[in-house]
């Protein structure tokens, strides 16, 4: 294996508000669109691409459509006859297609890969949306029977904490109306024109209906449409990248760490594990302190940003005190200083997060490396943050199951 | 960290209090929605207590909230006028489309209001400088158009001038001001009777209505359905709009523009019947479309005026195009259309090349030549979720091409298409407008 650097080379977003299904789209002209406008915004030659690498949870469940690999070959006759495969980590997916990619230009296999994340969910109902989101926990054991199974383990985190540190439900409602705010921000968000306060977010009643325990509907992403994909490229690339576009080579983003755990599948034996731990998920914790060795830094205040995985206001809790912002237990700290906020000392979420921008499973992995890439490149529009150097990233999988950090940067 | 955003505007404190005229109504309740959401006291005052509270509990369901309530203070024209109008940096007049009753409700306005109060109206359809004769200068100097689209929490487009009078540095402000506090998509036009959106949509509304006499409502949404580019089929849509809003923008339009599409301005007389018997659309729960209890439509025949069982029309090239747009190629899609023959394919090329011819027709006299297509882009996807019409023109094959499609129909070319403008809308992120039914 080669120790090269890995090299991002940007890509494209699909607007995360849209409904494909209503829009009578087929899971295809999704990954169509997001591939289309990569290559329209990289200006990369499809010649150039040695094979295409698709995070995606669950299209036979939401679209009965399996196989998403090959339909590369429809979007373009070049990928006829060249790699294509699909990777599955639930909410995860997307992450682990990059990071497999990555691997493949370390071993020095290929020097370009095209990664596209993508999931369709507004083909289904709620209900029925919700059932197929728990085969990412451990379903027979966690789910059967159970409506919106993930709101209940993600609440049951923030029990967890509340028992161990104690957890005020007002720090939670600052997080979704954080999130909500940067969305407000990223042109691709899915919540950019919706409204949220504090007091709202706090508030129980017909809009913000308690979905389990302490998770109402303002404490949880939102189900949507999506697809990402970006390019990720070996140093022999992109010297010939930035050099045919007159940039200097260190100027263009990489991924300088990364980490990534599994942990067990039950949330219950997961908070059992930990009982003695310091940290309620210090197998989320390994993944992002791997991370950090990795890339060579210290600790949490080496990075300027962080995109994280905030699938509920409770997993961005978590996130906060795991990636080092606080003691364990003291995330509140962060929260009531604006650490996380815009313009504060370590911002969080400036896309909008899962809860703000969008979480379509698949797909989010890839859409936040590409976040990444854009604030790093200093191309992220409104919600571009001053002077990054280096992002942290965080995509969790089930109940925080399986967990992949990268530190991307120059 | 900072984040990195545009500089705000100065003075955005200046607007602090809201009173909006006609808030029980859909656009009156829905913008005023938007200015509590965003942090504004707002007073919805109309005819009655009531009605203005319907328009509170719209404003709470666009928001998905019940606390901007809080921001909201509900009075009929009797009791709470003086109040709100007195306390008001901003009046916006969201009532009827009547210019003698919005002229003595601005003369009301006046009597309460600051100097320097700015007071706006969302209409289109009546010609602006008439509404404010008689009016003060600091009246006239502070007054001008801000037209909202509907429903304004979903179309973010808003088309903004003054007239003659108006202080420019209130129009700028108010540009401002809508992009930056409200997040309106601002599209600044010339103040000429329906501006750029509703001028270019009622045209081809008006053609379509006459199309409609042969084909039926059925085949003609069929045919000019979403897969051609808008979300809303077009009768579909005036029954969204509603059949009396329509007529007063045809005749308006009728009386008050002169060209080359003139003539396609008619309203048939199955139109003026449905409005006799108040068969005006969605509000009436009747208009083309008229849904069952079953919840199965039936559709109005123009020639009886009598509702009619569904056709469920299926001719080869549309089906074909549906399936290039189900698969996100919506420039086979276009391609489809364009090889089709036949007297329907005929007429799906005619809209869409009139479409076409109009809009850069319009370049210069709706919006500033400066601004190409631009403007008019803006305002059919952000107004009418309708595919941009350079985005039309992409499809069709690029701008010589559409130019040739559009000479061959006798359609007007205008250099601005000849041109070439660029714009900022492409096929890939349009697809949206796109809609495979």
């Amino acid at each position: 294996m080669k120790n090269d650097a890995v090299y991002i080379l940007g890509g494209y977003q699909t607007d995360f508000a849209r409904n494909w299904a209503r829009e009578k789209k087929h899971i295809a002209a999704m990954m169509r669109e997001a591939y289309q406008g990569s290559i329209e915004s990289t200006k990369l030659e499809p010649d150039d691409i040695n094979a295409a690498f698709v995070g995606n949870f669950a299209s036979e469940l939401y679209c009965m459509q399996g196989h998403l690999g090959g339909f590369f070959t429809d979007f373009d006759p070049h990928f006829v006859g060249l790699p294509t495969i699909r990777f599955e980590a639930a909410c995860a997916s997307g992450a682990v297609a990059a990071l497999t990619a990555m691997a493949y230009i370390q071993a020095g296999i290929y020097d370009l890969i095209c990664v596209l994340g993508v999931e369709q969910m507004k083909s289904v109902d709620s209900a029925k949306g919700g059932d197929y989101l728990g085969t990412a926990a451990w379903y027979e054991q966690e789910c059967t029977g159970i409506e919106f199974p993930f709101p209940k383990l993600f609440g049951k985190l923030g029990d967890e904490y509340d028992a161990r540190y104690g957890l005020d439900n007002k720090h939670l409602a600052r997080i979704a109306e954080i999130n909500y705010g940067n969305a407000k921000n990223n042109p691709n968000a899915q919540t950019r024109d919706w409204f949220m306060s504090l007091e709202h977010a706090c508030t129980p009643g017909k809009y913000n209906t308690t979905v389990s325990g302490r998770i109402k509907v303002a404490d949880c992403s939102q189900i949507t449409d999506g697809a990402v994909c970006l390019y990720i490229a070996s140093q022999n690339f992109a010297s010939k990248y930035a050099g045919r576009r007159g940039l200097k080579l260190e100027n263009i983003p990489r991924i300088l760490g990364w980490g990534h755990t599994t942990a067990q599948i039950e949330f219950a034996k997961k908070v059992a594990a930990s009982k003695n731990n310091e940290f309620v998920l210090p197998v989320t914790r390994k993944a992002i302190t791997d991370a950090y060795a990795r890339a060579g830094i210290k600790n949490c205040w080496d990075l300027d940003m962080i995109e994280t995985h905030d699938c509920f206001t409770t997993s961005e809790y978590m996130a906060i005190d795991h990636f080092g912002l606080t003691k364990p237990g003291e995330s509140w700290k962060a929260i009531e200083e604006g650490i996380i906020e815009p313009g504060g000392k370590l911002p969080i979420n400036p896309s909008g997060g899962l809860i703000g921008c969008g979480h379509p499973v698949g797909a989010t992995g890839v859409r936040q490396l590409l976040d990444a890439y854009k604030q790093v490149a200093g191309i992220a529009g409104n919600y571009q943050v001053s002077n990054v150097k280096k992002v942290g990233t965080l995509n969790i999988g089930g109940s925080a199951t399986t967990n992949v950090c990268f530190v991307v940067g120059i | 960290m900072m984040i990195n955003r545009e500089k705000p505007c100065d003075g955005f404190e200046k607007i602090k209090t809201v009173a909006v005229l006609g808030a029980s109504g859909t656009i009156g309740s829905l913008s005023g929605g938007l200015m509590a959401q965003n942090g504004l006291k707002v007073y919805f005052l109309s005819r009655t207590q009531q009605g203005s509270e319907r328009g509170l509990q719209k404003a709470i369901n666009q928001a998905r909230s019940e606390t901007i309530a809080q921001n909201i203070i509900c009075g009929d024209y009797e009791h709470l006028f003086k109040q709100a109008i007195t306390e008001a940096d901003w009046v916006v007049e969201a009532i009827a489309e009547d210019a003698g009753i919005k002229q003595q409700l601005y003369e009301k306005v006046e009597k309460y209001r600051k100097p320097q109060t700015i007071v706006s109206s969302t209409t289109s359809s009546l010609p602006l400088s008439g509404l404010v004769q008689g009016r003060s200068k600091d009246f006239k100097s502070h007054f001008l158009s801000t037209h909202f689209y509907n429903p304004p929490g979903r179309m973010s487009a808003c088309e903004v001038t003054g007239i003659e009078d108006t202080d420019p540095k209130i129009v700028d402000f108010m540009k401002d001001f809508l992009t930056t506090k409200l997040r309106r998509i601002v599209i600044p036009v010339r103040n000429t009777v329906a501006f750029a959106g509703n001028r270019l949509a009622f045209v081809l509304f008006s053609r379509i209505t006459t199309l409609t006499r042969e084909f039926g409502v059925e085949m003609m949404d069929y045919l000019i359905g979403p897969y051609t580019g808008r979300l809303l089929p077009p009768l579909a849509t005036l029954d969204l709009v509603g059949l009396d809003i329509h007529k007063a923008i045809i005749n308006s339009l009728n009386t008050n523009t002169n060209d080359e599409f003139h003539s396609w301005l008619a309203m048939p007389g199955y139109i003026n019947t449905m409005i006799q018997r108040n068969l005006l659309g969605n509000k009436t729960r009747g208009g083309f479309y008229k849904k069952l209890e079953s919840g199965r439509f039936v559709f109005l025949d123009p020639v009886s005026c009598d509702y009619i069982p569904a056709i469920e029309p299926h001719v080869a090239f549309v089906e074909k195009a549906k399936h290039f747009t189900r698969m996100g190629m919506y420039k086979e899609a276009f391609d489809a259309i364009l090889s089709a023959q036949g007297k329907e394919a005929e007429i799906v090329k005619d809209i869409l090349c009139a479409y076409v011819a109009y809009s850069y027709l319009l370049v210069g006299e709706v919006t500033d030549s400066q601004m190409g297509i631009e403007g008019i882009d803006s305002v059919m996807s952000y107004g009418f979720n309708w595919a941009a019409p350079s985005v039309i023109v992409e499809v069709l094959g690029g701008c010589k091409q559409a130019a040739k499609l559009l000479a061959e129909r006798k359609l007007p070319v205008s250099p601005a298409l000849t041109s070439g403008l660029k714009s900022q809308f492409g096929i890939i992120n349009s697809g949206k407008y796109f809609v495979a039914k």
